[in-house]
């Protein structure tokens, strides 16, 4: 008997509007306890939301990105229950009546292109965190009335891969969108995974568990991988799989029940009657559609297609929105996208990945960037000497000209310290020397590497070679 | 109306009765649900595409974010402990 | 001409023409509330001290001559109106001592000109109720009759306009809670049209019914009252941007050829027969004023009071989660959150409240919901399309105001289900976000005053005016024990 996964997943996305969706406070992230509140997101009696436009033009662009259809009438429902984050006691959100309808998205997973598709995304408010003392537990409103959309698929993830590579594309389009940050340690995107097993070929699926809140692509695979060895355990030892929501423990790796479908919420959803449901014509749409930022596939094939740079490269760019847009300014800064695309994706990914730089939070601006490709490019500072310079760069925020200054890093071009270095090497290194001459050329190289190492990147190499080869054949 | 119908409407409602308050509240919203069924005698289908109180998407209100409130004064109806609400102990 | 009987015109010319000080008249008021309002209880909070200081703010202004219409005015204000630092109740334990951080819209509106606030007036505790008999403190009594009700919610505001403890105040109507209550005291209210009036402050029973409005003593009191508080509301997205109009605007020309439709249902064997008689031989008058009147239809109207407290009960029970005991309101005990919140809203809510919460939890819960609450809002539709039909062959709907005059205390509310029925007379109206105005008509045997209604197209509040105006000139007014011969 082979047990197959089904997967089903809820994404929730903050979005990146200025204020909450039903009030003027501050959508920001953080700040001290209920200071980014009014009376409106704390439930005080008697205020009523009015709804932000950005937030809802956002949730359309999601939506035309995924290829869903968006309805042009759309309401709020009110999603009723009782918990000490939510001060309504309601949560505004959508029911029969979401913004965006169907659509898909093609991911790359276990070697193929699969195609999953979305069943809806609806607008709703976040809710307000707690803090869990000995005694109580405390509320904090400041990230009630944040705007969320709610991502909801259908069941059409069979592996923890299939899962991954949805979730990371999905926080990409987003962040390329202008409509998440797509920032997981700050809660911007959380996972809910429905999963079920069955046989293979079986018509009827398994019964279904609920992991809740999954916060970080780690999380997600090790929860989807945890929950179908479970559940595989269970069915092979001949127990039943209880339908229940669960919480995934980070620490131990396991799920552990939250609650089970007896005690199941009874949201009874109706109308909000604050809110009117909103009528879009085709020209607002066809205006929002308009105004979505370049994907991350179209980007991908400019690099490749305008720019010839090499596939690997432009996947390494389009994977890192910061970067991406690093690359894309630093080239309109200085035309040489394959150097500055090169340059990026070895020295630079290489200090992010060593976790001396954030991609989100570099010292330096893309032009600066772009200067210091063009110093390379135009022979004022050896190639080299350009990891030197982002290094500085990195640490201290200085600009590559002032740093080149202060290093000593100029490609000066003195014949006279050429052919006095030259001279020097040659004569320290005798045995090279008469090995070229008696026509072993490959040691040219080492000679050229020594001549190269002394002069520190002051010389360009084009003139030490010209020197070398001038002493070694005379 | 049951007595079961009750609870589980006590417990949608968060209010607690005494059994004997149970059975008059039980008596009363019989009474209550009766009224209500005049709406079962007629025929007739809800299309919420038909109600006269949709707004256009212009209407909408422009995001801009405004200060926010003075939390010792959003709050002085309750006591707060570090800024915050204090509630009973959420088990995780 | 004796203060405490004269219109906000009047007052105003008063004031302008320094022959009584803002403070003067605020602190007449306050001289009569000590003296009657002991007995009547329509006050919860008396702000005199507040007011004193507003008085002195207004005559600055007088004296600047930059009156506006309500200047140095003093108001009552129902305790569901939120007012910055000063105890809103919804004559309701769960909110004996919630103070509100912010005011309603209205309140600033009425700040704006510099207004007085005399007190929150009581109410049927979170407006749910026709007597003013379910709050939980100023059970208010009827200023025509002690021992009978003043009507309700807004039984407070009415009774204090009523016996002159109040020169005009603002009540709100989910279903005829301005409406009734100004009938059982024989005075004028006016419910907008949904929209009309921001709700922004206004602690919500059920959203897409509650508006605010004025209750005075006369179509024209109301009208200026409805200028000073009418239009869009940048916190109130059902708020309506139609323009604002001077609602006084059209009074004193004449109603010549104005159809008033009389719609046979509202006159059935439920409604009392005194109050049928005189509201009938109102509507003779019209006909003598120039009027033409209709007959016409409302064959859903034997629907409408379950589809109002199927959509008011859904709409009640989910505003009322709120109060948990955690943000504000009565904090019970219990050791985990569900005991506490249990214990804090058993302790707050009084027993009519809760019936409405459990109501409304019903209509809305699953297997439940297209049985009830979505019937209600397919019958909402059916009751706005007979109104459109009405309104094609008339301008105004005239109807009694209640099927019956003030009842004694204690009478019904023993009763839901007949206290239910009693509202038949109004929701519709509210369900068809309709504006409409009660007026007096007569008094029946017992003294107590019979109300009827004019009912209008949606934002033709004008007209309603006009039309309970032109009624007004001619009719007289029966004095009560609180405001003499």
């Amino acid at each position: 008997m082979k047990l197959y996964p089904t997967i089903g997943l809820e994404i929730h996305a903050e979005l990146l509007t200025q204020s909450k969706v039903f009030c003027t406070c501050s959508a920001q992230f953080g700040g001290e306890p209920n200071s980014r509140c009014c009376p409106v997101c704390s439930g005080l009696p008697g205020t009523l939301p009015v709804l932000n436009a950005k937030a809802v033009e956002y949730i359309i662009k999601a939506g035309y990105i995924m290829n869903c259809d968006i309805s042009r009438f759309t309401k709020w429902d009110r999603k009723n229950y009782f918990y000490p984050d939510l001060p309504k006691a309601y949560q505004i959100s959508q029911m029969p009546r979401p913004v965006c309808l169907g659509g898909y998205v093609d991911i790359e997973s276990e070697g193929e292109t699969k195609r999953m598709r979305i069943n809806r995304i609806h607008l709703e408010e976040d809710a307000g965190k707690l803090v869990h003392q000995n005694r109580v537990s405390l509320a904090d409103y400041n990230r009630c009335g944040i705007p969320l959309i709610e991502i909801v698929t259908e069941p059409d993830f069979h592996s923890a891969q299939d899962v991954t590579a949805f979730f990371e594309k999905i926080r990409l389009m987003l962040q390329y969108a202008g409509v998440c940050d797509g920032r997981l340690e700050q809660g911007s995107m959380r996972c809910d995974v429905n999963i079920s097993l069955a046989e293979k070929g079986s018509d009827t699926l398994g019964t279904r568990t609920e992991v809740k809140n999954l916060n970080s692509l780690k999380a997600i695979q090790r929860a989807v991988e945890y929950e179908i060895y479970r559940q595989t355990e269970l069915i092979e030892n001949g127990e039943r799989v209880i339908q229940e929501t669960l919480h995934f423990n980070d620490a131990t790796g396991e799920t552990s029940s939250l609650r089970s479908k007896e005690d199941a919420h009874d949201y009874r959803y109706f109308p909000d009657p604050d809110i009117p449901p909103i009528i879009f014509t085709e020209e607002e749409l066809e205006q929002i559609r308009a105004d979505i930022p370049e994907m991350p596939q179209q980007r991908y094939d400019r690099y490749v297609g305008e720019y010839g740079i090499s596939p690997t490269d432009a996947s390494v760019i389009i994977n890192n929105k910061a970067i991406s847009d690093l690359f894309d300014n630093a080239v309109k800064a200085y035309n040489a996208p394959k150097p500055t695309a090169s340059f990026i994706t070895v020295e630079l990914m290489r200090r992010i990945n060593l976790g001396e730089a954030n991609a989100e939070e570099l010292p330096f601006a893309a032009k600066e960037l772009a200067r210091l490709i063009e110093l390379a490019e135009t022979g004022k500072i050896s190639k080299d000497n350009r990891k030197v310079i982002l290094r500085e760069m990195l640490s201290s925020g200085k600009a590559p000209d002032d740093v080149a200054e202060e290093l000593q890093l100029w490609i000066k071009e003195d014949n006279a310290l050429i052919e006095k270095t030259v001279d020097e090497i040659l004569a320290a290194n005798p045995t090279p020397v008469e090995q070229y001459r008696s026509g072993q050329t490959k040691v040219f190289g080492f000679l050229m590497g020594q001549c190269n190492k002394a002069l520190k990147g002051s010389a360009s190499p084009a003139a030490i070679k010209q020197m070398l080869e001038k002493k070694l054949n005379s | 109306m049951d007595i079961k119908t009750i609870d589980h409407l006590c417990e949608l409602s968060k209010l607690n009765y005494s059994d004997e308050e149970k059975q008059q509240v039980m008596r009363e919203m019989g009474a209550i649900i009766e009224l209500m069924d005049t709406v079962k005698q007629i025929d007739l289908t809800y299309d919420d595409t038909k109600d006269f109180n949709s707004i256009a998407f212009s209407q909408l209100r422009r995001d801009e974010a405004a200060p926010s409130f003075s939390p010792e004064k959003l709050l002085s109806n309750t006591d707060p402990e570090d800024g915050c609400y204090v509630v009973p102990k959420m088990v995780e | 001409m004796e203060l405490i009987n004269a219109s906000l015109k009047t007052l105003r010319t008063m004031l302008d023409n320094k022959e009584i000080s803002a403070r003067e008249l605020a602190k007449e008021y306050y001289d009569r509330i000590k003296k009657y309002d002991p007995e009547l209880e329509s006050y919860i909070t008396v702000t005199d001290e507040q007011a004193l200081s507003d008085a002195d703010e207004a005559q600055k202004r007088i004296d600047e001559k930059n009156a506006a219409p309500l200047t140095g005015i003093p108001l009552a204000i129902k305790d569901n109106i939120c007012t910055d630092g000063i105890r809103t109740t919804c004559a309701s334990r769960m909110l004996e001592n919630f103070v509100p951080p912010y005011n309603a819209t209205v309140i600033e509106k009425l700040k704006g000109q510099n207004y007085v606030l005399l007190g929150k007036t009581s109410m049927d505790e979170f407006a749910m109720g026709g007597s003013t008999q379910t709050a939980a403190f100023s059970k208010t009594k009827n200023p025509y009759d002690i021992t009978r009700v003043p009507g309700g919610s807004s039984g407070g505001s009415a009774c204090a306009v009523g016996a002159k403890l109040a020169p005009a105040a603002l009540g709100s109507d989910t279903g005829g809670s301005i409406r009734q209550p100004a009938s059982f005291c024989g005075v004028t209210g006016l419910k907008p049209t949904y929209g009309r009036v921001s709700r922004y402050g206004l602690i919500a029973f059920a959203s897409s019914l509650d508006q605010i409005g004025p209750i005075a003593n006369s179509a024209e009191d109301c009208g200026i009252l409805l200028n000073a508080i009418a239009g869009a509301d940048a916190h109130d997205a059902t708020s309506s941007p139609a323009p604002v109009e001077d609602y006084t605007a059209l009074i004193g020309q004449d109603i010549k050829g104005l159809k008033i439709a009389l719609p046979a249902e509202f006159y059935s064997d439920s409604t009392d027969d005194e109050v049928k008689s005189t509201v009938l031989s109102a509507a003779k008058e019209y006909e003598r004023l120039g009027a033409e009147l209709v007959q016409c239809n409302m064959s859903s109207l034997k629907y409408a009071v379950a589809a109002y407290y199927l959509i008011s009960g859904a709409e009640a029970a989910s505003n009322l989660s709120r109060f948990d005991g955690i943000k504000y309101g009565l904090r019970g005990e219990g050791k985990s959150f569900d005991e506490m919140i249990r214990d804090s809203r058993s302790k707050g809510f009084g027993a009519e409240v809760k019936r409405r919460i459990l109501l409304g939890n019903y209509a809305l819960s699953s297997g439940y919901y297209d049985a009830y609450y979505r019937k209600a809002l397919a019958l909402k539709q059916l009751i706005i399309k007979e109104y459109n039909d009405i309104f094609d062959k008339a301008d105004v709907i005239l109807t009694p105001t209640a099927p019956t005059a003030a009842y004694k205390i204690g009478e019904q509310e023993s009763d839901p289900v007949k206290m239910y029925l009693a509202d038949i007379c109004t929701v519709t109206v509210n369900i068809a976000s309709l504006p409409a105005i009660s007026l007096p008509c007569g008094y029946n045997a017992d003294g107590m005053p019979i109300g009827m209604s004019l009912v209008g197209k949606r934002f033709g509040e004008a007209v309603l005016i006009q039309t309970a105006d032109a009624y007004q000139r001619g009719f007289k007014y029966e004095p009560n024990k609180y405001t003499g011969a």
